[in-house]
């Protein structure tokens, strides 16, 4: 009876049976707590339903025609990919050159490496309010520090700088997660390659370009998964900092969903706004995983 | 075959669910009866609010004489002369609803401290043992939210925010009235007249005056902070330049405001004054902190948001068609946007904290404030303007004035049990009665109850700045101006609407983007009216 | 050539420094505020040497206020989840990564997705579903909330690292008479125990400093670290000196426990990403 009803789910019964049981409990797991919730947010989508409604009524694709004709919410989409893109691409230049500068000291490197690993442990939460405290225009540190090199800009309180402002503490916390990803890496490369470049003369950079860059390139990938898709569902620094301003210059799609679930308690139009992240976000992991079995292959 | 495979997914879910809430007994249920020692102190970071509270001196004994004597039926003591008695009906036993546990959720605001603090002269009266839960306002208003939508009692007291809870989520609170005219339980002592009036009816009532679902809680109101020193010093320079005195007080015009502020700047720039660099600040981050900062101007030109009646006090389903467009708001618009670009130029990075501690550092010499920010201007440890500070109503502008109030009530969640509903009623009525409100002064209260304004001890802090009262009592320098703004044609009241917190959002973005130079007034009023009147089909 | 390795030498070292400026000045400007009264800690320029003072730090673990408690349930619902996610995830992992399933590509990547999960749009199910078992307010609810992120990732991070243990490791052991599961426990996972390290303290790490969830689930009593951060900004005033104090608390055991397997750690980054 069990062989029975575990088979179909196999290709070669015989020797998979223990990990299909070890798998299990985990899919189950997660079943229950994941499959509910997307299909109450499939489900949401197509009803009228807010938080003080007596029960939800059917709205046909009233949700998804409000959501998608509305213009702040492709707004929203065009700042998060500059958020995201902005932000995962400063992270990946900065975590790949720090990881190299890190490789290329003689001394200290894991001294340096611990230290620079720090910013990683600060909760979301507390780096904004971190970089609210220093950024602030009455008594913050970064604040004074560009007032002194004779910019007096405000740097929250600017459409201009916000954005760049809240893409800068996400690189802060996470850059550190990429350096130490590829610096491993860079760790693992095999001394023979770098050895004949040396013989044939190449320099530095094209030791780089050519041997140590190309044999990270899968934990780029890894650490690029993760990251994306954390950076479009956390919006915490955000909402401690700049609460979408000013002038809706970070109002990212994260932060829009908030706005829609919890100020305006819009169940159903936060469920099809839900919806089209849980969309890019999967795109997003298809593309990287795809890059990934590629270079795996 | 397929079914059998389901069958034990489902058993399997099952069984791993209850290992999961064996696993962790230290899960401490809201709702539940139990509960473990942790609780004698209410949740809060550091227990009291300790910021406002530095001058130590219990305003509530240093008033008058608590009488040990007071009516039999008053098991809470901290009853002083003058005060109207908490009553209960003939052999009323206070400890009928000893075990109930009730959970309160509240914003972190000056009332919740002070109760949290005092909570055990409340448990030890009657049994009932109460969790008093403080997060952020949108927090409660979704926590609230949920737990309406789901029909539950997680908390059967609820911070009921006129605006984000009260307007839409009437329906789920218990008539209060039901509870004060039941012969078997004690009623609101001085009955519901001696709440602020206006205050009751914006905070108790939503559609009509029938069903009163809160009672008036806390009382923030928009008022103007100024630097004495500063105004006093150059008071004469001032007079010579521009001819008039230039004290902020009743008279002052926004016309005239903004002329100050910019003489502040002017000479703040010239080095003639050096105790100040600018001459006003705001609150305009994109925020509800900018709504606020507005509409004082707004309501100061004659403008409103909405044209329909009761807007303001008791509320409406409906508030008809948005009157943004009218000349008088873009005016408005247009006198906010000048004033803004004169403004200290942090402005739009600060909500109502950013401007309050600018202001506590000495940036600024006016600002239009949050009056309960009294107690942080006048404590030492942070700020450098204690005893510096003057308050005074708003300026007034061509067609009247604007002082936004802020105020919340508390009420009990229709759903909770009937044992749960009176235990509640119990504590609202303890938590809003004039005794508790006097007791928790220290806490940087604003009182709730004309009675209590009558106490000798109050009106001496009030009236007398330099009286040991007045010390003890940090807020009580701004609460003449507030008092003031108070009054009818004074107070600016918004509009309790179910779909405020969409409209506000619309108000303060729109608004954002004026200040950055993205649209003019004009087209920010016509572009706010535009989105208003579509989501509320006008 | 020597002078020019000593020069390029010199900026590289000059580079390293101004990238640990850049990540330490925020850190070090927070622990050195939460050791000023409020009026120092707002001086510009800042002071460096002071005489530090401890009354937030006493204020927050011994005056009338929660924070031990908040703490505690920090510390617990961290260490649960992560004891859950990973016993659930090791297992897990080593079957995805061996399976051999006709859906395993599916099955993998519906594992990855179920992280993608816009967390406000996913608030409301859960707390239907956690309000029916009674759950809301409870550690156990929070425990689970966070098992929606922290398993997926467990058991994507364990299944790569298991593909890089070999299978004659486990074939060798059941060879000498081990059971598969024997074997599984005696060889394989010792093998991959970096990488369980890892995963673990970046599950800790999650859980640790997960606010959203936080704020909706939990009930007094149950309530965790940054919710007390979040509580520090109030309608009358934001509270920096403690708010750089819990801010220094929710790093402190995160780092401590970040530096003591930093060793395992890049280990089992690495090895899950590199061939």
């Amino acid at each position: 009876m069990q062989q029975a009803a575990s088979r179909p789910l196999m290709r070669k019964p015989k020797r998979n049976r223990t990990e299909f049981w070890m798998l299990l409990p985990s899919i189950v797991v997660l079943a229950a707590i994941s499959i509910f919730p997307f299909f109450f947010m499939v489900y949401a989508s197509f009803m009228d339903y807010s938080l003080d409604m007596d029960r939800p009524r059917f709205a046909g694709f009233g949700n998804w025609a409000d959501t998608l004709t509305d213009t702040a919410f492709w707004q929203s989409w065009g700042r998060t990919l500059v958020y995201a893109g902005g932000g995962l691409l400063a992270q990946l230049v900065f975590g790949c050159a720090i990881a190299l500068l890190l490789y290329h000291i003689p001394r200290f490197r894991n001294l340096f490496s611990t230290l620079f690993m720090l910013p990683l442990f600060v909760a979301p939460i507390v780096t904004g309010l971190l970089w609210r405290f220093l950024l602030d225009p009455t008594y913050g540190l970064y604040h004074w520090v560009l007032n002194t090199f004779g910019l007096d800009i405000q740097v929250l309180g600017d459409p201009s700088y916000a954005m760049f402002a809240v893409i800068m503490m996400d690189v802060w916390e996470w850059t550190p997660l990429i350096t130490i990803i590829v610096l491993a890496g860079l760790q693992t490369v095999p001394e023979e390659p770098l050895e004949a470049a040396d013989v044939d003369g190449a320099n530095s950079w094209q030791k780089i370009r050519y041997i140590l860059l190309p044999m990270v390139r899968r934990m780029i990938v890894v650490a690029l998964l993760v990251r994306s898709m954390d950076i479009l569902r956390y919006v915490d620094t955000i909402v401690i900092t700049t609460e979408g301003g000013p002038a809706d210059a970070t109002k990212t799609i994260g932060y829009y969903l908030m706005q829609v679930a919890f100020r305006f308690q819009d169940i159903g139009g936060a469920a099809s706004v839900g919806l089209t992240m849980l969309l890019a976000s999967i795109l997003m992991g298809r593309f990287f995983i795809k890059v990934l079995r590629s270079e795996e292959a | 075959m397929n079914r059998s495979w389901v069958t034990k997914l489902i058993v399997l879910a099952i069984a791993s669910v209850l290992v999961l809430s064996a696993c962790s007994s230290g899960g401490n249920k809201p709702g539940s009866g139990s509960n473990s020692g942790s609780s004698q102190n209410a949740t809060n970071v550091n227990g009291n609010n300790s910021g406002d509270s530095g001058q130590s001196g219990n305003a509530g004994n240093a008033g008058g004489q608590p009488s040990g004597a007071a009516d039999s039926s008053d098991p809470f003591g901290g009853w002083v002369e003058g005060l109207p008695k908490i009553e209960a009906p003939e052999g009323f036993d206070w400890k009928q609803f000893e075990g109930v546990t009730l959970n309160v959720i509240t914003e972190n605001t000056p009332p919740s401290s002070g109760l949290a603090a005092n909570i055990e002269v409340f448990e030890q009266a009657t049994g009932i043992k109460v969790n008093i839960e403080q997060v952020n306002l949108d927090i409660v208003v979704e926590k609230a939210g949920l737990d309406f939508n789901a029909r539950n009692s997680n908390y059967q007291i609820i911070y009921a925010d006129p605006y984000q809870i009260l307007s839409k989520q009437a329906k789920h609170f218990v008539d209060l009235n039901t509870l004060n005219n039941d012969p078997t339980l004690p009623s609101i002592p001085g009955g519901l007249e001696d709440f602020i009036q206006s205050q009751l009816l914006v905070g108790g009532y939503m559609g009509d005056k029938e069903h009163l679902y809160a009672l008036p809680y806390d009382n923030p109101t928009m008022v103007l902070a100024y630097r004495k020193d500063v105004f006093e010093k150059y008071k004469d320079l001032f007079m010579q330049e521009k001819g008039y005195d230039w004290t902020p007080g009743p008279d002052m015009t926004w016309d005239q405001y903004y002329e100050v502020a910019l003489w502040i700047n002017e000479k703040a720039k010239a080095g003639v004054i050096s105790e100040v660099k600018y001459g006003t600040g705001h609150q305009a981050k994109q925020h509800d902190s900018l709504m606020n900062d507005f509409s004082n101007v707004l309501a100061a030109y004659g403008g409103d948001y909405f044209e329909a009646e009761n807007l303001g006090d008791i509320g409406t389903e409906n508030p008809g068609k948005s009157l943004l467009t009218s000349p008088e708001a873009i005016e408005a618009a247009e006198f906010y946007n000048e004033l803004l670009k004169i403004a200290a130029p942090g402005s739009t990075t600060w909500d109502w904290n950013g401007l309050a501690e600018a202001f506590a550092a000495g940036e600024i010499a006016m600002i239009p404030e949050w009056h309960e920010f009294a107690g942080m201007f006048e404590n030492p440890e942070l700020s450098k303007v204690a005893g510096k500070v003057g308050w005074t109503i708003l300026p007034k502008g061509p067609k009247g004035r604007g002082n936004m109030y802020g105020g919340t009530s508390i009420g009990i969640n229709k759903y909770a049990s009937d044992k749960e509903i009176k235990a509640a009623w119990l504590f609202l009525i303890w938590a809003t009665a004039p005794q508790t409100q006097y007791m928790i002064l220290d806490a940087g209260f604003t009182p709730t109850r004309y009675s209590v304004y009558q106490l000798p001890y109050i009106q001496k802090a009030m009236n007398d700045p330099e009286s040991q009262e007045a010390k003890e009592w940090p807020l009580a320098s701004s609460l003449i101006a507030a008092q003031e703004a108070w009054k009818e044609g004074n107070v600016y009241m918004r509009p309790k609407i179910p779909m405020w917190p969409q409209i506000d959002t619309i108000i303060y973005t729109e608004l954002s983007k004026m200040l950055a130079g993205r649209q003019s007034p004009a087209d920010t009023m016509k572009e706010i009216a535009k989105q208003s009147d579509r989501l509320t089909g006008n | 050539m020597q002078h020019r390795q000593k020069l390029l030498h010199a900026v590289l070292y000059a580079l390293m420094t101004l990238s640990l400026l850049w990540a330490l000045v925020p850190i070090l400007h927070m622990i050195l505020s939460s050791m000023k009264t409020q009026v120092n800690m707002f001086e510009m320029p800042p002071r460096l040497f002071f005489t530090p003072t401890f009354d937030v730090y006493q204020e927050m673990f011994f005056g009338r206020g929660d924070f031990p408690q908040f703490l505690r349930n920090s510390l617990v619902v961290s260490v649960v989840t992560t004891a859950l996610c990973l016993l659930l995830g090791v297992m897990g992992g080593f079957g995805l990564a061996r399976g051999n399933f006709r859906w395993e590509k599916d099955v993998s990547f519906w594992v990855i997705s179920t992280r993608m999960a816009p967390i406000p749009a996913v608030i409301l199910p859960l707390y239907l579903i956690f309000s029916k078992l009674n759950l809301i307010g409870t550690t156990t609810g929070l425990v689970l909330a966070y098992t929606t992120f922290n398993l997926p990732f467990a058991l994507w991070m364990m299944s790569t690292f298991f593909k890089d243990v070999p299978a004659d490791l486990e074939e060798a052991a059941m060879i000498d008479g081990c059971g598969k599961f024997r074997a599984f426990w005696r060889v394989v996972v010792p093998a991959a125990a970096p990488g369980i390290v890892a995963t673990a303290v970046l599950c800790l790490m999650f859980s640790w400093n997960d606010y959203l969830f936080a704020s909706i689930f939990t009930g007094r009593g149950t309530q965790t670290v940054p919710i007390a951060a979040s509580l520090l900004v109030s309608q009358s005033g934001i509270k920096w000196g403690q708010a750089m104090a819990t801010g220094t608390v929710i790093i402190m055991p995160m780092l401590i426990c970040g530096l003591l397997v930093r060793k395992y750690m890049v280990r089992g980054l690495s090895m899950g990403a590199v061939k």
